[in-house]
């Protein structure tokens, strides 16, 4: 019998998040005047024992893994992942990783609460494939948002520094703030995106007996969020400062890790 | 065989002393040939920059009898009759091949931990080894030498962030925009400082220069010199919103650049970041616009704060670059012992 079940998996994952966060403390106390190929390679560790974990879980229930709590927090944290492993391709993006592993460690250490890992019903079959993929988009959109989020902090960090003149803005190997808003604009505008899709197959399934799509707490969080990047991203182009910006990702996404859980259970639908 | 150096420096002796034994490089060749005529070297490379004048030699001459022929060569070559005893160093081994190192980390330059000296130490061993000048102990030394300087370079701060204001203000400028390149700077004020930085940016890539000052001829010359265009003083405040870098440097006695006029400025230039670079005494622009979002101003004060920040780094790492260059010259200077191979006679005291 194999003893490493995917939950001991991706604790396993979150020790290497948790190192990470560490390090980024690190990082951060020295001004990011030393490159952070560490905090990358140990972010790609957890990353491959959190994919190897889905993986598991994913073959042994036969479904894609994003049906209860915990597997849809660790899910929204690999897709945070798999953007933040792309974007450090970059040097200089790699940065991005002090603010994304202590996001990785909270993530992870809240879906291993033992409450949140409840076997769930049977999915009809005709809604199996369509609910996955409305489960995956919006669970892919919220890694988009988190890592834009992270993005944002960074940006803000770099910002205020150059505001006060702080010797550490010109000395730290960060991005220029143009690019960090840039990846920020950019990943809320995917996620949003992905948002969309997964709504609009959201709409499509057949809700199970006795439950409704219109006025489900899920849904009309969801409708809310859609609403509200929505609003970021044109409030923006309209010409809203970057700084704002930033701190409306970072304000939404807050919104985001604050509420999604509870809603989650408040939801009929979501949580039957 | 040993390794000597003799020369001066903008330490031991003014301009007016360097700029007289400086050699040209179209004459170096023929002073390295009449060295090793004249019998004082067997090896020979000379450095010859604005700030020093150094020939390393390798002689099989007594120190004493070779420091006292290369001053006379440097009499002779330059025709120059005035003492130099006190202007002169003169260093032996192990201190001549310390000296080298540290030359070739910048730890002896005017700014420490310049890196354009390695360059001219690089090409003064290149000319000399090209026309046969140098033999195996110069090579070895040199070629440590480039080696000790990347080496300092990759493992100490020596060598970060700049210690000019012009410098400084082309590392922020980096740190706000992803590239210089589609960038505008504005010149406000044709002065020296304001032309440095202008330079610096546009060394760094930046293509778009306006420049305007109350002379219109003094913009057109700094305009022509940068390779942008002039504009009329009083039609300035018009092409702003197109502008992402300002360098302001004025005589006006009140701020050309205020809160109210900015913030009606930088709603025409939504979401882009404005770098404002006020080097005026006293000051073109109104400190409270930094206050403004996507608005950074920097004075003269800041940026020469941060460039004296980088120094005391720099002068922090001094201690690291010098113990791994003590490290190194012993390692030249006393190599360990080679392992014996396999089939090599015993040690005779084995026996």
């Amino acid at each position: 019998m194999n003893p490493w079940t995917n939950r001991h998996l991706f604790a396993l994952a979150v020790v290497a998040y948790g190192l990470a966060t560490i390090y980024s403390v690190f990082l951060w106390r020295r001004g990011f005047r030393r490159h952070d190929w560490a905090n990358y390679a140990l972010l790609a560790a957890g990353f491959v024992a959190h994919t190897w974990a889905l993986l598991e879980r994913g073959l042994s229930l036969q479904h894609c893994p994003v049906r209860n709590l915990y597997e849809a927090t660790a899910f929204v944290g690999w897709s945070l992942m798999v953007a933040y492993l792309v974007l450090g391709l970059w040097p200089r993006m790699r940065f991005v990783g002090v603010a994304v592993a202590p996001l990785q460690l909270a993530l992870g250490v809240f879906a291993l609460m033992p409450a949140l890992d409840v076997p769930t019903g049977p999915v009809l079959q005709a809604n199996r494939v369509m609910e996955s993929m409305h489960a995956v988009l919006a669970l892919l959109a919220y890694g988009a948002f988190g890592l834009g989020a992270a993005a944002a902090g960074l940006y803000l960090l770099q910002a205020h520094d150059l505001k006060v003149h702080k010797l550490r803005a010109v000395l730290a190997l960060l991005p220029s703030i143009e690019r960090l808003e840039w990846v920020a604009r950019r990943l809320v505008q995917v996620g949003w995106g992905l948002l969309t899709v997964a709504l609009l197959l959201g709409s499509q399934l057949t809700p199970p007996e006795g439950a409704r799509l219109a006025g489900d707490a899920k849904v009309v969080w969801s409708v809310v969020l859609w609403a509200g990047y929505a609003g970021l991203l044109v409030w923006h182009w309209r010409g809203l400062s970057s700084r704002r910006f930033a701190w409306g990702v970072v304000g939404v996404f807050g919104f985001v890790l604050l509420t999604f859980w509870g809603t989650n259970l408040l939801s009929p639908l979501h949580h039957p | 065989m040993g390794i000597l150096v003799i020369g001066l420096n903008h330490r031991t002796a003014p301009v007016v002393v360097r700029e007289r034994l400086a050699f040209a490089e179209a004459r170096v060749p023929a002073a390295l040939q009449t060295l090793r005529e004249t019998g004082v070297a067997d090896e020979a490379v000379i450095l010859s920059t604005c700030n020093r004048v150094e020939i390393y030699v390798a002689s099989r001459l007594p120190p004493e009898l070779a420091f006292g022929d290369l001053e006379e060569f440097l009499h002779r070559c330059h025709d120059y009759h005035d003492p130099l005893t006190d202007h002169l160093y003169r260093y032996t081994e192990p201190q001549s091949v310390e000296h080298l190192f540290r030359v070739a980390c910048g730890l002896d330059s005017m700014v420490l931990g310049e890196t354009e000296i390695l360059g001219q130490l690089k090409q003064a061993y290149e000319l000399a080894r090209q026309r046969g000048f140098t033999g195996p102990r110069l090579n070895r030394a040199f070629q440590r030498a480039f080696h000790v300087a990347k080496q300092v370079r990759t493992r100490t701060q020596i060598q970060r962030g700049s210690t000019s204001v012009a410098a400084v203000a082309v590392e922020l400028a980096e740190r706000l925009f992803s590239s210089l390149r589609d960038r505008t700077v504005l010149v406000i004020g044709a002065g020296d400082t304001s032309e440095k930085v202008a330079r610096a940016l546009v060394s760094r890539g930046v293509t778009r220069v306006w420049v305007t000052n109350r002379t219109l001829e003094r913009a057109e010359a700094l305009a022509g010199a940068l390779g942008g265009r002039a504009i009329r003083f009083e039609e300035w405040s018009e092409a702003f919103p197109q502008v992402d870098i300002v360098i302001s440097s004025t005589s006006s006695p009140t701020y050309l650049l205020d809160r109210p006029r900015l913030e009606r400025w930088m709603r025409q230039r939504p979401r882009r970041p404005l770098l404002l670079v006020d080097i005026a005494v006293p000051r073109d622009i109104d400190p409270a616009v930094n206050e403004l979002d996507d608005v950074y101003l920097y004075n003269v004060d800041d940026l020469q704060g941060i460039a004296d920040d980088y120094l005391r780094q720099r002068q922090a790492e001094v201690a690291r670059c010098e113990a791994i260059i003590r490290e190194k010259v012993r390692a030249l200077l006393d190599p360990p012992p080679h392992p014996a191979a396999p089939g090599d006679p015993a040690p005779s005291h084995a026996r």
